[in-house]
């Protein structure tokens, strides 16, 4: 029994960090939109993760999967408004649309570009954010590059309460149970065959190959996955929390970016990593731009290029290594 | 061995703690406010993508607020006067940090009004909690109609709305030539471009103008003859148009090696730039294009009883100084410093009337706030969207930009009809007799 339950053990920190964040927001008097944004990057950490902590791959065009997520929830609202009797289950309408929407995509984006490697990968993805970017606003998809605004339409449907309950509270809480979620099933990949098929493709991929290991449906798997996460965190982080659509700015490479160094920091492949790194990133940010308005990123690039430099394996990698063989490495992977 | 784990393990609970306590201390000795004082809370974007103009607004914000406690004496309310004091944050132009930054001003820092941050997106951004806080946010930014269509109740626009850019343009081209009917559009693909455009159509109608073409082009496009060639043949009187620098200035440039000669052509976001007249040399005489403030334009307290409505605030002359003073540079402030300096004294203004810092008695105030200062006309319909700010048109005349409407506002006569291309390249001048 105390075996089984050992498994679960990694899962303890995490949640602790998400219940002592949703304690923190809900009873220190203005402290809940900080930890809106703590969660919001915990959880694209951790949804990052998947694929590119697992696999090794770098997908640069990682915040697409969140834009198609954002526009399944706006779709899902906007068109479906003027159905009354939905109330509350044009959100659940919402999110079916984005894991659809995320899943079709990264289906078809995987079945190509998974078949790439290394730089030619990265710069595959790069092409399809941009590219289903320029699509929307050229040939006028989904009211093209207007956009989609719906603060209106959620006020009608929900009420002017419930609406602004929704946007400053409990889109929250649906970040926080998504990241929750895809911290469940990293560690289920963890600790199944999908996650020593993909930490052998990770290792070394030919080698993966020659044991007998199908690497491309395993890629597939992860990618996919991680895909998946990234649409239902856009559909609540932003179409839910900012009732707006504009192509440029769901399609903006940078939250990429963020994704790709809360991985690095906290400790890529590892489970408690993207939450550390998430939490290491937004924190600092916050108070530097409070601090130091105008000048953060003058400081915050040289505190990364430390920590980088020395904790190559990120945070969580030099925990691993200096709890090891103790009663804590249960704990920490 | 299995107590110094232990150690290391408290050591590690305890330095997470410290951290939780030094997020939640940094709250508390924040929350001290002196009562004497009206805040203004801003979540600025001085980095990122929106960076140049953030700082500008943020100039022109500490201009006003200079002026409001130096020369104006402080806030006159409830028989005292009371300093105004500014805080603000960089959000670095991301959204993420725009919700917690101004959650943080209202709560933390307890704010009496929010001004938003640059572009509708950002502005989008902090509304639902401003709104589900009943605070005040000001929005000298973002310039979407559809901001003001949602049913919030605590937005107010100073910016002018998009769909109003090409307003005077048309009006003053009406007022010049009762004859000219033919209009083509051709605005940049984007969701502020085509809001322009809506605006540009709608009121080309309501003045009697045939839309002769509409057509939009895409983000970053390199090369514009398919679409001038087919606006060419619909013969316009009249173009308008363009979306940002780039596009605006191979829009003339690519005019004139087609030889479309219109009697006025009037460009968004490129025209009113020295840059553009630098890279079109004569090419770019009398083109003009619409700016919400430009340096130089004539609004004074004269202009403001000639039209019977008050004046508060810096002459241009004060605010400029004030504005450099404010960024330590010897730079010109450009319309993103005029417009966030001017909410600055609507908000003043409008605390005046109600007496009072209550958002809600601010908000109905400043619904009934009609007034003139540096930056123009003020006024709000009931949605909050900006009615009584005007664009002014600049137009390049013998290389120099003169502000030629409003009448109000003008430094000089529009040049009318455009020189043709083939004058302009033998060195003729927009110059009028």
């Amino acid at each position: 029994m105390k075996k089984k339950l050992i498994k679960f053990y990694p899962l303890i920190p995490v949640f602790t960090v998400y219940i002592l964040l949703f304690f923190i927001g809900k009873n220190v008097p203005g402290m809940w939109q900080l930890v809106a944004m703590l969660l919001f990057y915990c959880a694209l950490g951790q949804a990052f993760n998947i694929f590119l902590g697992m696999t090794g791959y770098v997908d640069f065009g990682y915040v697409a999967f969140m834009g198609v997520g954002t526009y399944g929830m706006a779709l899902a609202i906007t068109r479906l408004a003027s159905i009354e009797e939905l109330g509350i289950g044009i959100i659940v309408a919402g999110f079916a649309l984005a894991l659809l929407m995320s899943t079709l995509l990264s289906l078809a984006v995987g079945a190509v570009a998974l078949r790439l490697r290394g730089a030619y990968f990265a710069i595959a993805t790069i092409g399809v954010n941009e590219g289903l970017r320029f699509l929307i606003e050229g040939a006028r998809i989904w009211n093209g590059s207007e956009g989609l605004i719906f603060v209106s339409d959620i006020n009608n449907i929900l009420g002017r309460d419930t609406a602004d309950a929704l946007m400053t509270f409990w889109a929250d809480v649906m970040v926080l149970v998504i990241a929750a979620l895809a911290a469940v099933v990293t560690l289920y990949y963890m600790r199944s065959k999908i996650g020593y098929a993909l930490t052998a493709l990770r290792e070394d991929e030919d080698a993966a190959k020659v044991m007998g290991i199908n690497v491309t449906k395993y890629k597939i798997i992860a990618f996919i996955t991680s895909s998946c996460f990234a649409g239902l965190i856009g559909a609540a982080s932003w179409a839910l929390k900012t009732p707006y659509v504009f192509p440029p700015e769901v399609f903006e490479i940078q939250y990429t970016i963020e994704a790709i160094i809360i991985v690095l920091l906290g400790g890529a492949g590892t489970l408690l990593g993207p939450v550390a790194g998430g939490l290491i990133y937004g924190i600092s940010k916050y108070y530097l731009a409070v601090y130091v308005p105008g000048f953060q990123l003058l400081i915050f690039a040289p505190i990364i290029i430390v920590i980088i430099t020395l904790f190559p394996e990120g945070i969580l990698g030099m925990l691993k290594n200096r709890f090891q063989n103790t009663g804590l490495a249960h704990f920490i992977i | 061995m299995e107590v110094a784990m232990k150690r290391k393990y408290f050591k590690t609970l305890f330095i997470i703690f410290t951290l939780f306590l030094f997020i939640v201390s940094g709250y508390a000795n924040a929350a001290a406010r002196s009562p004497d004082k009206i805040q203004i809370g801003h979540p600025a974007c001085l980095s990122g993508k929106y960076a140049k103009a953030g700082e500008q607004a943020v100039g022109g914000i500490k201009a006003c607020i200079n002026w409001v406690n130096n020369v104006y004496g402080g806030v006159k309310i409830k028989g005292g006067k009371v300093p105004l004091v500014y805080k603000f944050y960089d959000s670095e132009s991301k959204k993420e940090s725009v919700t917690s930054l101004i959650a943080r001003l209202i709560t933390v820092d307890k704010v009496n009004v929010i001004f938003s941050p640059y572009s509708s997106g950002l502005t989008l951004r902090g509304a639902p909690i401003t709104e589900s806080r009943r605070m005040l946010y000001m929005d000298h930014g973002g310039a979407n109609n559809k901001i003001f269509q949602q049913g919030f109740r605590y937005i107010v626009q100073t910016i002018g709305p998009a769909s109003r850019y090409h307003e005077g343009t048309l009006d003053m081209i009406r007022m010049i030539d009762p004859k000219a009917k033919r209009v083509a559009l051709a605005y940049e693909d984007s969701e502020f471009g085509k809001m322009v455009m809506d605006g540009a159509e709608k009121h080309s109608k309501k003045l009697g103008f045939d839309i002769v073409f509409q057509r939009t082009y895409p983000k970053g496009v390199t090369d514009l003859t398919p679409l001038l060639s087919a606006l060419k043949s619909s013969k316009p009187d009249i173009v308008l148009g363009g979306g940002h620098f780039e596009d605006g200035q191979l829009f003339n440039r690519q005019m004139a090696d087609l030889d479309i000669n219109v009697n006025a052509l009037s460009l968004i976001a490129a025209a009113t730039l020295p840059a553009f007249y630098e890279a079109l040399t004569n090419m770019a005489e009398g083109v003009m294009g619409p700016s919400h403030w430009e340096y130089g334009v004539k609004y004074s307290t004269e202009e403001a009883k000639k039209a019977g409505i008050d004046w508060i605030g810096p002459s241009q002359e004060e605010f400029v100084d004030y504005f450099k003073k404010a960024v330590g540079k010897d730079i010109v402030p450009d319309y993103h410093a005029a417009e966030a300096g001017a909410q600055v004294l609507a908000y003043v203004k409008a605390v005046e009337n109600a007496n009072s810092l209550n958002s809600d008695k601010v908000r109905k105030a400043l619904g009934k706030l009609k007034f003139m200062s540096f930056y123009g006309n003020w006024e709000i319909d009931e949605t909050g969207l900006q009615i009584g700010h005007s664009m002014v048109d600049a137009q390049w005349q013998n290389s120099k930009r003169v502000i030629v409407w409003p009448i109000e506002a003008q430094t000089g006569e529009a040049y009318y009809p455009m020189p043709t291309f083939s004058d302009k390249s033998k060195g003729k001048v927009a110059v009028p007799e």
